[in-house]
């Protein structure tokens, strides 16, 4: 469902990633993991058709960016840290707003977005803006904002950081809902006891390349390490510290 | 581009703009209140000076032997006490005369020289003109002594028993032509431009700041970009949101600085009155649109640039300034609207609207400023939707400008919609100056054969390769099917003549016989040409070269929009651009709609030169057989042109060949999708 065939980003002599590949199936959750500046943003803006490849190819539920990129965002749903809310608009006016854009007619928008309002519990504040929201009321907005559009794919990026732990289970639970419904999900995140919960598969990424990807079993295996932290710290940590 | 994608950003932009209270407040609450505020405290502050200066006795010093006779006029004509009298002048009267009238002792000093004697006794007025009190007191007593003088000189002249009048040969009196009306339209003339021009600035500075570095710092431009939109729609809708805000704060404060005008001048003591007609103000908005369209394209292209709304604040500060000093214009006593200064964008914009406020610009005028300032914003408009394309700039990354300029991010292969808008721009300017030039030194065969050749046919061809685009597809170098074919006669065939009809029908429109009446002694059997020349350079010539350059290049060009409607209602206006005269515009594009929709479904340029081969060639040979034209208007040729027309249309629908390549859309980048 989501493809990353050796995606490289280079600015100039900086090589922002390079010769990334990894897969994530139907009912699949995939952990991108990576230290600060490890090349996950730029790799899952490429993903998200916003930043254009120097190499490689991107596949969404069969779309690629060339000439396919409205479909490819069209089957996806995008969140990162940088993808914020409009401060002066309602979680309401957001979502009915990112509905028209991917040109949903209107009576099925409008109970969409009901749908929506109800499943992320977002009836209390849904008409208060965005900007008065606190940051876990709008981190569910944000991601209803993700969902508007019922894609079959789903870019999640640090989507539970930051959040009080309420919030945080509440979200992990609609993404493993999410999953149940046949969803791929590439989910990146700091909180690497959130990756061994709920992803099926990690990949690790260091300085724009793949260090390893499997399942957290075989990850922790071949770095000889019991916890995902571990072995995440075993791959990269000195390097990081150094 | 999609107009319904477009209609949601814009409205979204625009709702979410007018939810911000700094923009509102900068935009529409601070003008509206500083203007009529400031000249209603200056008027105020004016009127209540005059009235001092009215109710006060001038404080006069007397230096010297100044006739006491003087003095006393002085005191009862000029109302004024003599405060200091002195027999002998200080050793630096003009040193003393300045301390006293600086600690307002005085307002001014009359001196004269010790020993002064003779039938003509000189007296200095010493007053200061930086001092409003004594300069306005100085010219008080300056009355008074000349009324005095010329007292004493019809009493000398009486007692010498010779009439007064004798002594004044000339009886010289300065006399303003100019009414308070007209002195009002000049006051107002010189300020209203600047602050005009100032007024679309600020108005569209925070708006564009705000959805433009101000997005970008929120991280919001980011997750538009996750949708399914080109940026040329997000640029399309933001800048429309700007321009709209823009205009509508333009239109609210235009209104507001009118009645402060009017009452600012009613307060000044030159009797000025100033009042802003409706017409007058329609006039001078319609002058600002194309300021508004260049300077909102500005404020986008740059504001975008910007990282955050701090670093936008000092990216946009030169593009305000920038706008003061064209707007300062308006003040230069010697600035006028020429051939030269209608060029520079923004200045020919304040020296219009300056000419307009004094009554001295007419529509000829108009047009011109509006057609080069439209040709300027139209690039700045390519400026901003080209920054929109440049990943660096809507993800923030360093050196932005390094994409937006480079060579590899310009090179391409054919042309774009904007390109084509670019070309439409460049030549508008190129042949508005360039047929001035011809105008005044050539003859009206070398004025054709130059234009039609230089502006339009050569440059086209020039553009084609300058961006790469295949002669052949960009121009569809083709024949067409049999059925275009047929369609092609029985549109040439009636077309013509239902374009007869048209432009009989707009005659009736107050200048328009005039215009046909010049034309006709230019182009007709009256002028210069042959029969043989006229069809050549009249209807040959431009049937190949106007259809090269707009059903080639510009249609070409903007049917990479995706959108059928665009590239030929778009071709179709840019055609009739170029024909200035009001009533040629409307008909030239009226046939550039028919002709256009012609080119998209024949797949052929063939057809549209055929049709305006015969458009142009029957008006010339009309012209020449009066008969022939008359039995042209009957209701029976006129409704068999009709049919044939209606059947060329029909049947032009889909009669492409099969075999040329389907036209694809302009590539974007940041990956957005060529459907």
């Amino acid at each position: 469902m989501i493809e990353a065939r050796g995606l490289s980003k280079r600015y100039g002599e900086v090589v922002a990633a390079s010769e990334v590949s990894f897969t994530v199936g139907r009912g699949e959750v995939v952990g991108l993991l990576g230290p600060n500046g490890a090349g996950k943003t730029t790799v899952l803006r490429m993903l998200a058709g916003v930043l254009t490849p120097t190499a490689g190819e991107v596949r969404i539920a069969g779309h690629g960016t060339e000439g396919e990129a409205f479909e490819l965002k069209r089957a996806l749903g995008f969140l990162t840290g940088d993808t914020a809310l409009y401060q002066r608009l309602t979680p309401r006016e957001v979502l009915r707003y990112f509905g028209r854009l991917h040109e949903i007619p209107e009576a099925a928008l409008a109970a969409r977005v009901e749908a929506l309002v109800a499943r992320f519990r977002l009836s209390e504040f849904a008409d208060r803006p965005c900007g008065k929201l606190s940051a876990g009321q709008k981190q569910r907005a944000n991601i209803a904002r993700a969902f508007v559009h019922d894609p079959p794919a789903l870019i999640l990026d640090e989507p539970t950081t930051a959040l009080d732990v309420v919030t945080g289970r509440f979200l992990l639970e609609a993404f493993r809902e999410a999953r149940a419904a046949g969803k791929a999900i590439l989910f990146s995140t700091h909180v690497l006891g959130d990756a061994e919960v709920l992803c099926d598969r990690v990949v690790l990424l260091h300085r724009g390349q793949v260090l390893d990807q499997g399942t957290v079993g075989e990850v922790c295996a071949r770095a000889g390490a019991r916890t995902l932290t571990d072995a995440f710290l075993a791959r990269v940590g000195d390097e990081v510290a150094a | 581009m999609r107009p319904t994608i477009v209609f949601h950003i814009f409205r979204k932009d625009l709702i979410e703009t007018l939810r911000d209270r700094r923009t509102v407040v900068m935009a529409f609450v601070v003008p509206a209140l500083v203007y009529p505020l400031l000249f209603t405290l200056l008027g105020s502050v004016a009127t209540d000076k005059r009235g001092e200066l009215e109710r006060t006795r001038a404080r006069v010093a007397a230096w010297g032997p100044v006739p006491e006779a003087t003095l006393k006029a002085v005191e009862q004509q000029a109302r004024a006490d003599v405060v200091d009298r002195r027999d002998q002048p200080p050793a630096e009267p003009e040193a003393e005369a300045r301390r006293l009238v600086a600690s307002k002792r005085v307002h001014l000093v009359l001196l004269t020289p010790a020993g002064a004697t003779g039938p003509s006794i000189p007296i200095r007025v010493l007053a200061d003109s930086t001092d409003v009190d004594s300069d306005a007191m100085a010219r008080r007593v300056s009355r008074a002594l000349a009324d005095h003088d010329a007292e004493l000189l019809r009493q000398r002249m009486t007692a010498l028993g010779q009439d007064a009048a004798s002594a004044r040969p000339l009886d010289v009196r300065e006399e303003d032509l100019a009414d308070a009306a007209r002195r009002g339209a000049s006051f107002a003339a010189a300020l209203l431009p600047y602050l005009l021009l100032v007024l679309v600035a600020t108005s569209g500075f925070y708006a564009a700041l705000d959805l433009t570095a101000g997005e970008k710092e929120r991280g919001t431009l980011q997750t538009l970009l996750t949708a399914p939109v080109r940026s040329v729609e997000i640029v399309a809708g933001k800048y429309l949101a700007v321009l709209t805000l823009t205009l509508a704060a333009t239109v609210c404060n235009l209104g507001s600085i009118a009645l402060a005008l009017a009452r600012g001048t009613a307060a000044m003591e030159t009797g000025a009155r100033f009042s802003l007609g409706l017409s007058s103000a329609g006039a001078i908005f319609v002058t600002v649109i194309p300021a508004a369209l260049l300077i909102v394209a500005l404020l986008m292209a740059i504001g975008v640039l910007a990282r955050s709304y701090r670093e936008g604040q000092s990216y946009l500060m030169p593009i305000l300034l920038l706008v003061m000093l064209a707007g300062f214009a308006s003040f230069l006593p010697g600035a006028e609207l020429t051939p030269g200064s209608a060029l520079v964008p923004l200045l020919n914009v304040t020296l219009l609207v300056h000419d307009l406020l004094v009554g001295k610009a007419g529509g000829r005028q108009i047009f011109v400023v509006w057609a080069v300032s439209l040709a300027w914003a139209v690039l700045g408009i390519l400026l901003a939707a080209r920054v929109f394309q440049t990943e660096q700039v809507l993800l923030s990354g360093e050196k932005p400008w390094r994409d937006v300029f480079s060579p590899r991010a310009r090179s391409g292969r054919g042309l774009t919609p904007g390109n084509a808008l670019a070309f439409a721009a460049v030549l508008l300017v190129l042949t508005f100056y360039g047929s001035a030039l011809f105008e005044r030194r050539t003859s009206v065969a070398a004025l054709i054969l130059g234009s039609q050749l230089g502006f339009f046919l050569l440059p086209s061809l020039a553009w084609c390769r300058l961006f790469r685009a295949p002669l052949a597809e960009t121009l569809q170098l083709r024949w067409p099917s049999p059925r275009g074919w047929l369609a092609t006669v029985l549109l040439a065939a009636g077309g013509w003549s239902v374009g007869a009809v048209v432009w009989e029908q707009l005659l009736r429109f107050p200048g328009a016989r005039a215009y046909s009446d010049w034309l006709g002694e230019l182009l007709g059997k009256h002028g210069q040409l042959g029969l043989g020349a006229a069809l050549v350079l009249v209807a040959l010539l431009p049937a190949v070269a106007e259809e090269v350059t707009f059903r080639g290049v510009v249609l070409a060009g903007l049917r990479r929009s995706g959108s059928r409607w665009i590239a030929v209602v778009g071709s179709a206006l840019v055609f009739g651009l170029f024909h200035i005269n009001p009533y040629h515009v409307l008909a030239a594009s009226l046939i550039g709609l028919l002709l256009g929709w012609v080119a998209l479904e024949s797949g052929s340029i063939v057809p549209g030169v055929l049709i305006h081969l015969v458009n142009n060639g029957a008006q010339v040979l009309l012209d020449r057989m009066p008969g022939l034209a008359g039995q042209m208007r009957s209701s029976m040729a006129v409704a068999l042109a009709l049919a044939s027309t209606a059947a060329g249309a029909w049947l032009v629908r889909g009669s492409r060949r099969k075999d040329p390549e389907p036209v694809e859309p302009a590539p974007v980048s940041l990956a957005a999708p060529r459907t």
